[in-house]
């Protein structure tokens, strides 16, 4: 398990991380969400050691040395590889420096150029490939080593659906081997699907922390989705409908300022009779982050 | 295998495997060899229509003047009409024909041109000698007049010479040195500065130091240099060697080397000794500067810029050097070769001259190492600092950064 005990980071008069605290357990999926400049990728760094902090960084207990960089997977939030080297050359480099012999792992290179369906061969030239190739190659010699520890740095930005959904089974995969695994991401679909639990960051403070359901119920189960041919303005006299919103066709969200007043919606709107859709649900995540990343504290 | 190794090894397999190492190290043998290779093409292809042909009905007389100009007679020529034909296809500068009576020797020169200068008077000198054998000959003298007529006039040199052969094997392996580390430093100062440099900001560091510490990394990479630095190294010896043993064949360069040779084993006496600890040490520590000067660049693009302060300080060391090529006594050269940096040129030129005691160049020697060592490991701690460092500040600041950041 990763832990993180009241980190703080300051360059100069800007505080990065104020007070942030939270664990990324074996075997589970973290996601780290937060609006540009909120300190995500200044956490990755810290965890590295690529920056001096204060607070406490602890791997299985121990503080994170050069013992356990053999045991890590990082990808950085920009691509960069060694362009002059093959693609073979450049995962042998970088899994020789994770302490892995270029005996067990060139064997393993087909394989997964196969899994991530790179187009080129393992003998072409970095440089010849194209940025959605250099990625997954990337992604290969963050993963390749069998890391216990895998840090995904915005891993998803640039890649088409097709390419994300093989990086989601990828991670998927390596969650199975038991790797304690934590992602920054944009996309809360993603997070949303992949996660077990998530936390934002808010210019250095941790604003939200825990499982999914669990963020996804502190809101209250305040939205409901109806599919129905009330108008818009029938559906608003409903009791503790405070907004009314038009998704498509018959399809409406009402948002309530009470969630327990679901049953007295449904009894009004459906009147014991079928309705195609009534469903009461906590906000989605994308909505709890832009709620999130718009409230001062 | 270790992780440093495993820097080194790609470091150098990389640098070695360029084109632009590969032209830089072979770029000396394909001119000596073109050059070579010009000279005795011009030198076969031109060497028949220097020569000339003698023809004489006195095949002892023949003979003499082929012992005594064998360079410039084409022997094969025997007969006049032979001759004619080779002088008119331009193959032979012309021929001689030698007579001789009782009492005359004579000679008739024939060509299309006139004789150069130097075949002149070496055909007279023949014809002066054979003529007056001759004369005395005819003379029938007694054995004494014949021992005073032999008498030659007294003749002796007396040169105070400026330049003995010793200082003179000082002043060539001073410059030789000078030379050698001058251009090494050049050279992979900025393939070192550009090496580093490339990688400045880039995010392959970030993965490469959550893989290995910034030490041993940079440690790595100071390493895979040297080693291109010593492949090059090995390359010319062996490959001077070789044209060196080629060259032996040709006649005028064993003559050269019997000559010289106690001043070229005083010159290699003076390279192979401390001197190339110098030498290396020297390369080591611009090296390691050089790799310093790289990672403080803003930028991977500034890659190019990279080199200077390292270039400069070696350009600087180099010049101050020369004016004391002869006075290795001064005060200032005594300060030098104590200062790294500086003590690569000046305690080799004091080697040279016999200047410095066995302390004094272990008290260099020391000074040096030490240096070397503390530059590592102060690097080494920041060095981390300075790679993933992407301000575009000054380089003061970025400097003083980079001078502060320690963990």
């Amino acid at each position: 398990m990763l832990t993180l005990e009241h980190l703080h980071k300051q360059f100069g008069n800007l505080t990065a991380l104020d007070d942030v605290s939270f664990k990324v357990p074996d075997g589970q999926i973290t996601g780290l969400i937060g609006q540009n400049g909120s300190g995500k990728s200044t956490t990755f760094h810290s965890i590295l050691n690529f920056l001096k902090y204060d607070g406490t960084i602890r791997w299985q207990g121990k503080p994170i040395t050069e013992s356990v960089f053999d045991e890590i997977g990082y990808l950085p939030e920009e691509r960069s590889l060694m362009p002059k080297l093959t693609i073979e050359q450049q995962i042998v480099y970088l899994a020789r420096l994770k302490d892995q012999p270029a005996k067990v792992i060139r064997p393993q290179i087909d394989n997964w150029l196969k899994k991530f369906a790179v187009k080129g061969k393992k003998t072409d030239r970095i440089k010849s490939l194209s940025k959605g190739n250099q990625q997954k190659v990337q992604l290969i010699c963050t993963l390749i080593h069998r890391p216990k520890l895998v840090i995904l740095d915005e891993p998803f930005s640039g890649l088409d659906p097709v390419n994300a959904d093989l990086l989601k089974q990828a991670i998927l995969e390596t969650k199975a081997q038991g790797a304690a695994i934590i992602f920054s991401s944009h996309d809360m679909a993603n997070v949303e699907s992949l996660c077990d639990q998530l936390v934002m960051l808010r210019t250095g403070d941790v604003v939200l922390n825990g499982s999914i359901t669990d963020v996804r119920n502190q809101f209250g189960r305040s939205e409901l989705y109806v599919t129905t041919d009330w108008s818009e303005e029938r559906l608003r006299q409903l009791p503790h409908v405070t907004d009314v919103n038009r998704l498509r066709g018959d399809r409406f969200l009402l948002r309530l300022d009470d969630e327990k007043a679901g049953p007295e919606i449904f009894q009004q709107l459906t009147n014991g009779q079928y309705i195609q859709e009534f469903s009461q649900q906590p906000p989605t995540l994308d909505e709890i982050f832009r709620m999130k990343a718009g409230i001062k504290q | 295998m270790n992780k440093t190794w495993i820097v080194a090894a790609e470091t150098y397999l990389r640098q070695v495997k360029s084109w632009s190492f590969v032209m830089l190290v072979l770029s000396p043998f394909v001119l000596i060899a073109i050059s070579l290779g010009v000279g005795y093409f011009s030198a076969t292809s031109s060497v028949d229509q220097t020569k000339i042909a003698v023809i004489s009905n006195q095949p002892a007389l023949r003979k003499q003047f082929i012992k005594d100009n064998q360079d410039d007679v084409k022997t094969s020529v025997t007969t006049v009409s032979a001759a004619k034909k080779k002088v008119a296809k331009d193959n032979l500068a012309g021929y001689l024909v030698i007579s001789s009576d009782a009492t005359k020797v004579s000679g008739v020169y024939h060509a299309n041109d006139s004789l150069s200068g130097g075949m002149r008077t070496k055909i007279n000198t023949f014809l002066g000698k054979t003529q007056q054998q001759l004369n005395i000959s005819n003379a029938k003298l007694s054995a004494g007049q014949l021992k005073s007529l032999n008498e030659p006039p007294a003749f002796k040199q007396q040169i105070k010479k400026k330049v003995s052969g010793a200082s003179l094997a000082k002043m060539a392996s001073f410059w030789i040195l000078t030379f050698m580390i001058y251009m090494v430093l050049i050279t992979y100062s900025s393939v070192t500065a550009q090496e580093i440099a490339s990688e400045k900001g880039t995010k392959i560091m970030e993965i490469i130091f959550s893989s290995t510490k910034a030490s041993k990394y940079f440690i790595g990479k100071i390493v895979g240099v040297l080693m291109v630095i010593l492949t090059q190294i090995v390359v010319y010896l062996v490959g001077g060697y070789a044209f060196f043993e080629l060259a032996m064949q040709l006649g005028k360069v064993k003559d050269f080397m019997t000559e010289y040779h106690s001043l070229v084993s005083a010159v290699v006496r003076n390279l192979v000794n401390v001197n190339l600890a110098f030498v290396l040490l020297g390369v080591i520590i611009y090296t390691i500067v050089s790799a310093f000067s790289g990672a403080l660049v803003a930028k991977a693009e500034d890659a190019p810029k990279a080199a200077q302060p390292a270039i400069y300080l070696s350009m600087i060391a180099f010049f101050i050097t020369i004016p004391f090529s002869n006075n290795a006594d001064a005060l200032l050269v005594k300060i030098l070769s104590y200062v790294p940096f500086f003590s690569s040129y000046f305690m080799p030129l004091r080697v040279i001259n016999s200047n410095a005691s066995g302390l004094e160049i272990g008290v260099s020697l020391v000074i040096l190492i030490a240096s070397i060592a503390g530059l590592v490991i102060y690097i080494s701690r920041i060095y981390e600092g300075l790679i993933l460092q992407t301000d575009d500040t000054s380089f003061w600041k970025r400097l003083k950064r980079g001078l502060a950041y320690q963990k």
